[in-house]
């Protein structure tokens, strides 16, 4: 097995040391940091979030993996910079006002940086006119909103509307999740995707970039 | 008699305490844990009711006259043993409180927390004593001197009760990293909460209701429930049935479809089971009742994952917003499917939802859940 496939390894087997320890091995053999991120750490958390859909790992073991991947990625991403490497989209993540919950979220956006995305939290409890700003200033290709009570997921209906009157709706897509939301409401709330769980926000992040 | 002159109907309470029991009154009780709806009736927030504990009072009473369900219910919430230890709480206008700030981040924090705690005095506890008290004589007064219409309080296990100590990504990690501090905090963690159910029951509450949103398989394993957090929610149900002998209602709350079989076997009278699918949930209660290992007598559910559909265990179920997503068709369609699975079981259904009501439901379709607790369970 390559040391890529190690770091790979490393990750969905939950140890941080070790793919930190391969992460700078790999480095030090001048791997190009690209290299290691496509076919190390994405596909690290894609096994990670297929394992979790079929019940073979559960949230604490999702949480360790996503730690082991947060560590290698501090290592290679000076790298990754220099290399100029592009994401795979930019997403702007939040839990709605009202809302402190933000497990679903980072769960959410760990998963999203490990699927090549570039992923900046706005935290919780953001009001409709943060997510506006963030729009305005750091213009993403998506905004993630999380939600679990049934008293506060209709703020995202709010943000979509704060995105309409600002003119900003065409320019950003919109995804919902949260354990209380589905697809209906997802619809109602004019978002234009709604996921279930962590792996399938990156499937959706991924289907709503390539526009299909 | 309860409200109709000429009615035949018993009251709510001997509905419910009968259906706990494992017997049949003259129909199946309502019991959708009413948080939100009186709120709706009454056109007020949480936040209002918590500040004037005598109006959560008021909508209790109210909501129960107006959508006639069989049970009434105190605050219903993690906050206040937990806001005592430590954890700083936001209180939403809209909703009960949650976690702003964890009281525990390491081990030291831990063991710098005084966990003995006097509700009849410490923190918020004794507004949610007073308002079970105020519930008991507003219920007195109206059933002619006779409390017609139980009380349903509200207590949190150990593992969820830390959970909200630590919060929940912590605790989670801490289970996957530290199991013998996950379990030491629960031993911790559990006479607080014992001690706040102990004075609610003394206060006039008639049942309790112990619920775990951390244990999932949405959560964690099922080693890890059975090794770690199972024992703790058996030990906290017996433990309140010694010092009360109420009857208590566990909520495994999201889906535990793979670990029903360990569920049941933490020794409640009734589930209140979450996203589930109905046929799964009693098929495996039966199991274990018929094994020895349980004694269930009736499921607090579940309309809004009645369907047939979903008993691969891996399928989504609705949440309970078929309150306010479905029509009042769907919804008795559903609580008939219930009714019908539950009771050819041989236990007994107690008609409600799979988790609270959401706010705004249409009141048409908390009606509906009644109206189809009369048209198709219906004993006598």
């Amino acid at each position: 097995m390559g040391i890529v496939e190690d770091i790979k390894e490393s990750i969905i087997n939950m140890d941080g040391d070790k793919a930190k320890e391969l992460i700078q091995k790999a480095i030090g053999e001048s791997l190009e940091a690209e290299k290691i991120l496509k076919e190390g750490l994405i596909p690290a958390m894609e096994v990670v979030g297929k394992e979790y859909e079929v019940g073979k790992k559960f949230i604490p073991e999702m949480l360790l993996s996503a730690e082991a991947m947060k560590g290698a990625l501090e290592l290679l991403r000076p790298l990754l910079a220099k290399s100029e490497v592009k994401a795979a989209g930019k997403v702007v993540m939040g839990t709605v006002e009202g809302d402190v919950h933000d497990i679903g979220q980072n769960l959410v956006s760990t998963m999203l940086e490990g699927g090549g995305f570039k992923v900046s939290s706005l935290g919780t409890d953001v009001p409709a006119e943060e997510f506006v700003a963030a729009v305005k200033e750091e213009s993403p290709d998506i905004i993630g909103m999380s939600a679990l009570l049934t008293t506060t997921m209709p703020h995202m209906k709010d943000v979509v509307a704060a995105l309409i009157e600002s003119g900003l709706r065409d320019k950003v897509k919109v995804m919902v999740g949260g354990a209380v939301l589905n697809q209906q409401f997802a619809d109602e709330y004019g978002a234009d995707g709604f996921a279930p769980d962590a792996a399938s926000a990156v499937r959706l992040a991924k289907r709503l970039i390539s526009g299909k | 008699m309860y409200m109709y002159d000429g009615v035949t109907e018993m009251t709510p309470m001997e509905r419910m305490m009968a259906a706990l029991n494992g017997e049949k009154a003259d129909r199946v009780p309502v019991n959708i844990y009413p948080r939100y709806a009186p709120l709706d009736y009454l056109g007020i927030t949480w936040l209002q009711a918590w500040e004037d504990p005598d109006l959560w009072v008021k909508a209790q009473i109210l909501g129960q006259e107006r959508f006639q369900y069989d049970c009434v219910i105190d605050y219903n919430m993690m906050g206040p043993v937990e806001e005592f230890l430590g954890t700083k709480l936001k209180y939403p206008q809209d909703d009960a409180p949650m976690i702003k700030e964890p009281a525990i981040r390491t081990k030291e924090d831990m063991k710098k927390i005084s966990w003995e705690v006097d509700p009849r005095k410490d923190g918020n506890m004794p507004k949610v004593l007073h308002v079970i008290r105020q519930l008991k004589e507003e219920l007195i007064k109206r059933g002619g001197g006779k409390q017609l219409v139980p009380i349903a309080t509200w207590g949190s296990c150990p593992s969820r009760t830390c959970a909200c100590l630590t919060g929940f990504t912590e605790w989670f990690l801490i289970i996957a990293k530290d199991p013998e501090w996950a379990q030491e905090m629960m031993e911790l963690a559990l006479p607080s909460w014992l001690e706040m159910v102990k004075a609610e029951v003394e206060a006039g509450a008639n049942l309790v209701w112990v619920n775990d949103p951390v244990s999932s398989r949405d959560c964690i394993s099922r080693e890890a429930y059975e090794k770690l957090t199972q024992p703790m929610e058996r030990k906290f149900i017996e433990a309140i049935r010694r010092e009360t002998g109420v009857p208590i209602i566990f909520h495994p709350c999201g889906n535990w479809h793979d670990r029903m079989d360990l569920v049941a076997q933490n020794q409640a009278d009734g589930y209140f089971p979450g996203t589930m699918d109905i046929q799964l949930c009693v098929d495996k209660i039966i199991e274990q009742n018929k094994a020895g290992k349980a004694r269930v007598k009736a499921i607090n559910g579940n309309i809004g994952a009645a369907m047939p559909s979903t008993t691969d265990g891996r399928t989504p179920v609705p949440y309970a917003s078929t309150l306010n997503q479905s029509t009042p068709d769907e919804v008795e369609a559903e609580a008939k499917e219930v009714i019908k699975v539950v009771e050819d079981s041989g236990l007994r259904s107690i008609l409600g939802t799979n988790c609270f009501p959401p706010a705004k439901s249409p009141f048409v379709n908390i009606d509906t859940i009644t109206y189809s607790a009369r048209k198709y369970g219906t004993f006598v």
